[in-house]
């Protein structure tokens, strides 16, 4: 794309699009043909169809009269190798399987690894040249609703409202999504009268809240502390000096005053000083417990008395830490006493109720009020085409000024240029409010249904329809700015954007991509952790994860967290560095607090911070595979499991999941002998026992064991469970050997493509919200040839991603 | 039933006229089976169907007796104090949740097929997602059709505490409720939105009308801007709009529902809750609050709720299993894990128990809750550990208007268990002559009708 030359003359929006077309497809192409020349991974690039290497190794199971069961017979014995492009589907699946080197199985007769590549290689040569001859970007539908996520983000940038009350939870006013892989498979986003009706009520409480309606209910919510997290040390992000406690992060709709109850638990027995700061600024120092008659907590450790405070707040986010002052750091009771999980042995915070606002009511100065009720320049100071008007040409209040910060709500929500017809729809709202009301009033009745509207609720592509007939076009430039804000962000585009887009410049040479970086550097890109990987990684189950507490004492809410919050930090510095993606698997540094790191065994670490840490040589803790996070995410809650590990390390690392399990397969046999304790693998033989439960197992199996000294919530053990000896040694599918996690990890990364190809495949996925088909491996070879060249860096991913035919283009209605 | 006094759609009676946000209240918008025409003789049904997962075990849940001497087996021993209220139906089965070598998603297949009779296909390049309209819908379109909510799809789980295997149809376990044949209705877990939907978040009579009026206003110029927008981008494409435009549809009917306001003020309402209720216990104790109030004041007249979703692994350390549920299923006749999940269920059963006795203790005319509803309890899996679709747990317990519905244990030879749906459905006044894989209606004569 940026080999594309300038125009002098804008040409009309078909011609535009077609020639877009070309130059993308041919960039793609140019692409291709540089880096295939480059590959270095096949000496041989054989010219000639692998007709004999099928014959030799693959037809006397795949052929015609094969009773093996599987989904789908696979007669290679008469496939034709001239129509590979008329099958896909089938070609695809046999080029994965040779690069995967799952076939032939360990065990029969293996082509050497370059003859398989070079059959590879053909395979893919000719899928590649029938994908270019008919570009399919694959079917999305024209109407494609916000996720919740989406939605949450799409307010906060549209109403510049964060930390919303609890009463204004976006998770809480609307339905979870289906989840199919990602949340943004947009056949799973359905719509129903229930979904519609949270839309009504968030729309009306959103609204409100945007503007200070004063008027609105009081709002009480209740911050409870987890029962699993000790208070007795200082919190991250609290005061130096207090510990225990919490931090609460909210907005607060109004000015006025707010009422703090603080519920206590834990003993008493001596006087404790508790402090309440608004932002950071100390605003109660309160004294509890001892002798005179100061609220107690119980001493059962549950729920005590409660104090309540009053404390003026401005509207606006705000931070409310409630903490206690620290009496001595020698008071070192806790490394005496056996650890069990709780708040601690000190008195702690069990929770915080904030309601209000009471007393005298304003609006106060928000970001949001800001926002969306400033008419002028000053409203879109980003944006290049928003200052033709002078502020003092519009006097605030006025109905002009009304219809400038309609047009504004509308392009921003609607995510394209504002219309007539926006305003024309918009303003009778406005002017029913503002009848009953204020200026505000009549915006606030605006907002409200602009957070209804399809257009903002919807993702609307189709607008441009091809008439040469072509099956596949490129979207607009405004649909192409929402696909990647979406993609990037979770979220609605920003002014500079939509700028670009609505102008026709965003695929102009040099353009596209430096908004595409611009992009990932804006925070907002943390989505891609917060959002994409969370959902990849399953991390957002972590919560609800409940190791058995008998067998796992010390896993408590502190170490959860750290264990989340490790993950985080990693994949952040992948995204935020711009480093090679393959790091994720086998990272030399990671990010580590006391808690994790005690957990983990490492020592020196000390305090709730996190910190970066270069790892020692010979670390097993390097990459996901050693992070507690995914160890205890493939973990029962009273064992680890070989198979799920296995599995996930097949799907997510390799991109070779194992197919389902027959139907019917019989329970395996009970112990017969249970007072003798086996080793997990030896409970596990029975796996290889049956060919039919053999074929998957023998692949699976062994890359869990290889990680069986990490022990159900991640910690190393020398000895499985009831002291029987691990053995962690096995083979990868292609049959490289591996003793120990650490060489397994090396024999992961071994061909790195692999990896990157399956990240790849699953940042795809979720960038254009469907499953993939056949037709994008080609698009996925392409990215990831292209990412070879610079070391399989992020960016260039995510660049090779938004470039991409099913990123781009769109299939045109028939 | 014939319900003569048919509603006068708001939309049709603004467009009339040319008004756009005044609502006056005609009587031919008084929907005819209302509270208000609601009288003793007449009383209304309520049906409930509780999806409880994972299978249970059976040898622990079938009565080992037959008929009405029948002794309570451990796990539904306490329901042994509603004996009369309670029927037991062994021998059903769900064919459709079977593999048909479509992949083992049986804990998803069993969630949908559980009240439509469907086969769950898995969903490859291409197929779109189908099932059909489930059994609680028909009913809701039935008997909900003139209350504020046609149904509400309750849940004591949230979807994300399940990991979904990538790409697998894990959104056919989120629900048991499908509203058509494209599109699943999601169910609500938290006791505060539902008593939102069903009470308002607060305020004043004055104040909840004039926040009706404007979602009524709201609603109305939606309609518009769909067709404007369908005009300008022009596509075949429409199946999710149509979905927005038919939930328009459907709430601007709802929210002319002038009578609910004295249906709320009919029943005495407690504090909105405001927490997330911290146990399994709490929670479920909330939402059947919540259903109680909402069958008192005629508010809903059919609810579905997942006590938890299949395959999930919630643990129940306050009844001594702090295991996975779904780990403990997979027992492998280990009697120690047997037992842990035998505890669940009858933990779940004693959930049921409670919510029965809460109906039976609450009068509605001159009988009490339980004597109008009809409430399925069960699950889409026989035996969790094989997977088993066949000689699943039913139970179906409720009133008959002061007849004997229950007291039995009818032990059935391999029958669809559609068949007792579309039975459920016609003592409930539905009428219905076939869902899913259904042959037929069961005769039960116990389950008189409602």
């Amino acid at each position: 794309m940026t080999t594309r030359p300038a125009r002098a003359k804008r040409p009309a929006r078909g011609a535009r699009a077609s020639a877009f077309a070309v130059l993308l497809l041919a960039t793609v192409f140019a692409g291709r043909e540089a880096s295939a020349q480059s590959s270095t991974t096949s000496r041989t690039v054989s010219g000639t169809p692998p007709r004999a290497l099928f014959d030799r190794y693959c037809v006397t199971c795949h052929n015609q009269r094969a009773k093996i069961p599987a989904a789908r017979p696979l007669a290679l014995d008469t496939a034709d190798l001239a129509t590979v492009a008329s099958d896909p589907d089938l070609w695809e699946n046999v080029v994965r399987k040779l690069r995967a080197g799952t076939m032939p199985p360990a065990g029969a007769a293996r082509p050497p690894g370059d003859e398989a590549d070079a059959a590879a290689t053909w395979l893919e040569r000719e899928l590649d040249r029938s994908a270019d001859a008919r570009p399919d970007p694959g079917h999305v539908p024209a109407f494609r609703r916000l996720t919740r996520t989406e939605y949450r983000h799409a307010v906060r940038d549209l109403l510049a409202l964060d930390d919303l009350p609890k009463e204004l939870d976006i998770e809480l006013l609307l339905p979870a999504d289906n989840t199919v892989g990602f949340d943004t498979i947009a056949d799973a986003l359905f719509v129903t009268p229930t979904l519609l009706e949270g839309y009504l009520t968030a729309a009306r409480k959103l609204a409100a809240i945007a503007v200070g309606d004063a008027s609105m209910p009081l709002i009480v919510d209740t911050y409870r502390t987890a029962l699993e997290q000790p208070q007795d040390e200082q919190f991250a992000d609290l005061p130096v000096g207090t510990r225990g406690g919490m931090r609460i992060r909210r907005w607060f709709p109004l000015t006025g005053e707010y009422r703090l109850r603080v519920e206590l638990a834990g003993p008493l027995r001596e006087r404790h000083e508790l402090e309440v700061a608004v932002d950071g600024e100390r605003v109660q120092l309160v004294p509890v417990g001892g002798p005179a008659g100061q609220p107690r907590a119980s001493a059962s450790g549950g729920e005590g008395d409660g104090l309540e405070i009053t404390v003026p707040v401005q509207a606006g986010q705000r931070t409310v830490g409630v903490s206690f002052v620290k009496r001595t750091s020698a008071y070192a009771e806790t490394l005496t006493v056996p650890f069990r999980r709780g708040r601690g042995l000190d008195p702690a915070v069990s929770a915080v109720t904030i309601s209000g606002p009471f007393g005298t009511r304003s609006a106060g100065d928000t970001s949001s009020r800001r926002r969306v009720l400033r008419c002028g320049a000053t409203a879109s100071a980003s944006s290049r085409s928003a200052g033709a008007t002078s502020a003092s040409s519009r006097t605030v209040g006025s109905a002009d000024c009304a219809r400038q910060i309609v047009r504004l709500l509308a392009k921003r929500a609607f995510r394209r240029a504002a219309t007539i017809e926006d305003v024309h729809t918009l303003m009778p709202f406005f002017e029913a409010g503002r009848r009953g009301g204020t200026f505000d009033a009549g915006i606030q009745r605006v907002i409200e249904r602009v957070l209804v509207s399809p257009e903002f609720l919807f993702r609307v592509e189709g607008g441009s329809k091809r008439r040469d007939g072509a099956a596949a076009a490129p979207v607009s430039d405004v649909e192409l700015a929402s696909r990647l804000s979406f993609f990037l962000w979770s979220s609605i585009p920003d002014d500079e954007l939509l700028d670009v887009a609505i102008e026709g410049r965003l695929r102009a040479p040099g353009v596209f991509e430096a908004q595409v970086r611009r992009m990932l550097a804006d925070r907002r890109s943390d989505a891609l952790v917060t959002n994409f990987a969370a959902q990849w990684l399953y991390l957002w189950d972590l919560p609800a994860r409940r190791p058995n507490d008998r067998l796992f004492p010390d896993f408590d809410d502190g170490l959860r967290q750290a264990m989340v919050r490790e993950t985080e930090l990693f994949l952040g510095s992948v995204l935020r560095e711009n480093r090679s993606v393959v790091d994720l698997v086998s990272s030399r540094d990671t990010f580590l607090n006391e808690r994790l790191a005690r957990h983990y065994g490492i020592p020196g670490i000390y305090g709730s911070d996190f910190r970066r840490i270069t790892l020692p040589d010979g670390s097993v803790r390097g990459g996901l595979l050693g992070q507690g996070s995914i160890l205890t995410l493939t973990s029962y809650a009273t064992r680890t499991s070989p198979v799920v590990r296995g599995k996930w390390i097949l799907e997510n690392i390799l991109g070779s999941p194992p197919p389902p399990p027959p139907p019917n397969v019989p329970a395996l046999k009970t112990d017969d002998n249970p007072k003798q304790t086996r080793s997990m693998r030896e409970r596990m033989t029975q796996h290889r026992a049956n060919p039919v439960c053999a074929s998957c197992h023998a692949r699976m199996d062994p890359l869990g064991f290889a990680l069986e000294n990490f022990d159900a919530i991640g910690r190393w053990r020398a000895q499985g469970d009831g002291g029987t000896a691990i053995d962690a040694s096995g083979t990868l599918p292609d049959g490289t050997a591996f003793k120990d996690p650490l060489s397994l990890r090396a024999a992961l990364v071994q061909r790195p493509e692999r990896f990157v190809t399956t990240f790849t495949e699953k940042l795809l996925n979720y960038a254009i919200g469907r499953n993939l088909i056949a037709a994008d491996s080609a698009a996925v070879r392409a990215i990831v040839r292209e990412a070879f060249r610079d070391g399989y860096r992020f960016e260039k991913l995510v660049l090779g991603i938004v470039a991409s035919r099913p990123f781009q283009l769109r299939r045109s209605e028939s | 039933m014939i319900v003569t006094r048919r509603m006068l759609p708001r939309r049709t009676f603004l467009r009339g006229t040319g008004a756009t946000l005044a609502l006056p209240l005609l009587d031919a918008m008084i929907p005819a089976l209302t509270a208000q025409s609601r009288t003793a003789a007449r009383p209304v049904p309520r049906l409930g169907f509780i999806y409880t997962p994972n299978g249970v075990i059976q040898a622990q849940w079938t009565p080992v007796d037959d008929g009405r001497q029948f002794t309570f087996s451990p796990i539904l021993k306490p329901l042994e104090p509603l004996r009369d209220r309670v029927l037991i139906v062994s021998g059903l089965a769900h064919r459709q949740a079977e593999s048909f070598g479509d992949g083992n998603a049986d804990h998803h297949r069993a969630t949908a097929a559980w009240l439509s009779g469907v086969h769950a296909w898995t969903r490859t390049t291409g197929l779109e997602i189908r099932l059909d309209t489930t059994a609680d819908q028909i009913a809701a379109a039935a008997i909900g059709r003139d209350t504020r909510l046609p149904s509400l799809e309750l849940a004591l789980e949230s979807a994300t505490s399940i990991a979904c295997d990538s790409g697998a149809d894990c959104f056919y376990s989120n629900t048991v409720s499908w509203r058509t044949p494209t599109n699943p209705l999601p169910a609500e877990i938290h006791p505060r939105v539902v008593f939102e939907r069903l009470f308002g978040d607060g305020g004043t009579p004055a104040q909840r009308r004039a926040q009706m009026q404007r979602s009524a206003s709201l609603l109305d110029s939606l309609t518009d801007e769909v067709a404007r927008l369908t005009r300008r981008v022009g596509t075949g494409d429409r199946a999710k709009i149509d979905e927005y435009l038919e939930s328009v549809r459907s709430l601007e009917v709802r929210i002319t529902r002038t009578d609910a306001e004295s249906a709320i003020a009919s029943v005495e309402l407690p504090d909105r809750p405001s927490d997330m209720p911290a146990t399994i216990d709490e929670h479920a104790r909330s939402m059947f609050d919540l259903i109680t109030l909402a069958f008192r004041a005629d508010l809903t007249r059919v609810f579905t709720l997942l006590v938890g979703r299949e395959q999930t692994n919630r643990t129940y350390p306050e009844i001594g299993v702090p295991d996975g549920h779904h780990a403990v299923s997979h027992h492998q006749h280990d009697p120690q894990i047997v037992s842990k999940k035998a505890k669940i269920d009858t933990y779940h059963a004693s959930l049921l128990g409670r919510f029965l006795r809460q109906l039976a203790d609450t009068a509605d005319g001159d009988g009490s809750l339980l004597d109008r509803s009809m409430i399925l309890y069960g699950s889409g899996l026989g035996d969790g550990d094989q997977h088993s679709h066949h000689d699943l747990p039913v139970l179906v317990a409720g009133g008959g208007a002061g007849r004997s519905v229950g007291g039995q244990h009818l032990r059935l030879r391999e029958t669809p268990m559609t068949n007792l749906l579309v039975t459920l459905l016609n003592r409930a006044g539905v009428p219905l002559e076939k869902l899913g894989d259904s042959t037929g209606p069961l005769s039960i004569e116990p389950l008189a009708s409602i």
